[in-house]
């Protein structure tokens, strides 16, 4: 026994530290959101008042996910403009089917043009469908500049992918039970049946002697006995009998179905929401990221341009809400659907909490530490040839009303040494 | 078999002792399986290189660019392997082969790949067929014997029978429905709902240009076009075919630097 230990210890160690790191291994579920450029996340589009209705439903169940977003307006020069862009859904694969999509009261089941720097609402609609844990985002596909992520959160399905059903009905009048299996039984018989065709006409040929027979009967010039008037007669029938088919059945299809339309290419136009000057002006003084702290540090002039005195209340970028606790209205923002792992703990320090009244200009630190930095991997940041960050910074008066401004500026990296 | 290598048969006017025959029928079935799979797996990646989304997905399957580009880049293997199958074997299914080959290889894509792992609808991602055109491909060689007149008739016939043979099937995706006040068909509607992520709606490329306003008629005129370009394509992947037949070899160069014997003649110039 410790012979046989001694001769495999070198193979028994593998296995247990394979087992002991599989043990050990999470589940991968998501789909690679966090392995987008921090650019992408911190400078394209921004998405504010997220709402899912719901983070668990059965096969069949309805999703609607909602809110507004704002397209930066320093778009990253490396990027083409948004001219073309799709309002997507970022799930692996189809787990759920999208059945609404709108942006603001427009549908859009196709693509568009959008501005930068305006915000658009929008909602997506979907019907649940494959049963599992989903991590589900809203997306901005862009041309050129490929899916643009919202942030995610985890979707439980339950219940039998075999109970799904998607119906619609058709403006002719024609009932479809099942968008997923219509038309399938067509397909697969019409597939079949050239399949069953294919066959049978090989066969005439595949059943007697084959390739060295044939070869040397060629190379000795015996065409004839290779193809006989009956191989030409075989073959003739099946060439009528291929066109008849084709014909019937396509005739057969027109009278079925005798009002079609082709595929609907068109684009569609939205309208962004009515432009708001930001109350709050930043400018940006000096923006560091302290890589072992996991803390970005800005410090900001704001110049309060509204009638009313205001706060800091949130400081968003790349989907993560840093939170000012001190301003509850800020707090009583968050939809209790929202997750978790987007509104990192410890918050935003602000260095001056005390209201900004109206006219007045105010130099103060904005501080968002967490290791959320890390774990989003923005942190990465400092390895862009564009080393920016941009952000929203949402501000509330007494009344509650809110204001949204956008933050830009350079950041410099803090290493743990030196300056 | 002692006794059946000294018996012999006539297999198409060559005499064949039983044993070699029965041998060779043996060899048959390898090789049959062997080109099965082999012409499977090139003649689906060069489809799914060449066509990819326009035969991957029933929203992309428009009377314009589906209809022109499936058949132009789908003759290219049955033309190569007719070439194989009837200059040296006198065998008319060449083409026919091809196609089935391919067809299996989509059938087992859309099965493992699209539906089982990446949960789509086969309404969203069945394949088109190829088999009536190329049947009528493989008996107009048969006919004529003669590639130039295949070329002619049969090429241009297998791109004008790829969208009626498929319209069968498409039919039923064309129907119209209204979502959210806009007009669609199911088949949009179907790629619309079961959505992929990294493929929106933009990218599609269908009905552009000006060609949808030929009476309505596009899509022959489309199939026409593909025809002209069928029988372009049919004869440089027969001669494609040819070279394939041919074995090449490269004489080593530096055998000579290193005092050994050079090889002979570049055997490619023989062809």
């Amino acid at each position: 026994m410790f012979k046989f230990l001694k001769k495999y210890a070198r193979q028994m160690r593998l296995v247990v530290g394979l087992g002991l790191l599989a043990s050990v291994s999470g589940q991968v579920l998501a789909h690679g959101e966090r392995n987008q450029e921090p650019f992408l996340r911190m400078r394209t589009v921004h998405f504010y008042d997220m709402k899912w209705n719901t983070t668990e439903v059965p096969v069949n169940g309805e999703i609607v996910v909602s809110g507004t977003f704002r397209l930066f307006p320093e778009w990253p020069g490396n990027l083409p403009p948004p001219k073309r862009v799709f309002l997507g859904n970022g799930t692996p694969g189809p787990v759920l089917a999208r059945t609404e999509s709108w942006i603001g009261d427009v549908p859009a089941i196709q693509s568009g043009q959008l501005e930068l720097d305006r915000d658009y609402t929008f909602r997506s609609v979907y019907k649940a469908r494959i049963p599992g844990n989903h991590h589900v985002h809203p997306m901005l596909n862009v041309e050129g500049a490929g899916p643009l992520l919202g942030p995610g959160n985890w979707l439980a399905i339950t219940g039998n992918r075999e109970d799904f059903r998607l119906p619609i009905d058709t403006i002719d009048g024609t009932h479809i039970e099942n968008l997923e299996t219509w038309g399938v039984g067509t397909v697969f018989k019409w597939h079949a049946l050239w399949f069953a065709i294919a066959l049978v006409y090989m066969l005439w040929w595949l059943r007697k002697p084959l390739l060295m027979p044939r070869f040397l009967a060629t190379e000795a010039g015996n065409d004839d006995l290779l193809i006989t008037r009956g191989d030409r007669m075989w073959g003739a029938a099946f060439m009528v009998g291929t066109l008849v088919i084709v014909v019937a059945g396509a005739n057969w299809a027109e009278a079925k179905y005798p009002r079609t339309v082709p595929l609907q290419g068109g684009e569609a136009t939205w309208e962004p929401l009515p432009k708001q000057a930001a109350s709050v002006k930043i400018a940006v003084k000096r923006a560091t990221y302290d890589v072992p702290g996991r803390s970005m540090k800005i410090n900001v002039t704001l110049t309060n341009n509204g009638p009313k005195p205001v706060q800091v209340g949130e400081f968003l970028t790349a989907g993560l809400r840093f939170v000012n606790h001190d301003v509850p209205v800020a707090m009583a923002n968050i939809d209790p659907l929202f997750p978790k792992d987007l509104i990192p703990p410890s918050g935003l320090k602000v260095g001056d909490n005390t209201p900004i009244a109206p006219g007045e200009s105010r130099t103060m630190m904005l501080e968002a530490t967490d290791a959320a930095w890390e774990v989003e991997r923005l942190t990465s940041l400092i390895n862009d040839p564009d080393n920016r960050v941009g952000a929203l910074v949402f501000f509330f008066d007494a009344d509650g009303n809110r204001s949204i401004s956008t933050l830009s500026g350079p950041i410099v990296p803090f290493f743990g040494a030196g300056k | 078999m002692a006794s059946n290598a000294h018996e012999t048969v006539d297999i198409y006017g060559v005499k064949w002792s039983k044993w070699s025959a029965a041998l060779s029928r043996r060899f048959d079935i390898i090789v049959a399986i062997i080109l099965f799979l082999a012409v499977t797996a090139a003649f689906h990646l060069h489809v799914m290189l060449l066509v990819g989304d326009w035969d991957f997905w029933v929203d992309w399957k428009d009377r314009q660019y589906w209809v022109t580009l499936a058949p132009v880049i789908t003759i290219t293997f049955p033309a190569a392997l007719q070439y194989v199958f009837w200059e040296k074997l006198r065998l008319p299914f060449g083409a026919t082969f091809a196609v089935v080959c391919l067809i299996f290889g989509e059938w087992m894509n859309r099965k493992f790949g699209f539906y089982d792992w990446s949960y789509f609808p086969y309404s969203l991602v069945w394949p088109a067929t190829y088999i009536p055109g190329a049947i009528v491909l493989d008996v107009t060689l048969m006919l004529t014997g003669n590639f130039l007149l295949t070329s002619l008739t049969g090429a241009i016939a297998y791109a004008i029978l790829f969208y009626p043979s498929n319209w069968v099937m498409l039919a039923a995706y064309h129907l119209p429905v209204e979502v959210m006040g806009s007009l669609v068909s199911v088949a949009d509607y179907i790629g619309y709902a079961f959505t992929r992520t990294a493929t929106p709606e933009y990218l599609r490329f269908i009905e552009r240009g000006t060609l949808r306003t030929f009476g309505g008629h596009s899509a022959w005129v489309a199939s026409a076009f593909a025809g002209f370009l069928c029988m372009l394509m049919y004869i440089a992947w027969w001669y494609f075919g040819m070279l394939m037949t041919k074995v090449v070899t490269v004489p080593n160069k530096m055998k000579t630097l290193m005092g050994l014997k050079a090889d002979p003649k570049r055997s490619v110039e023989a062809i």
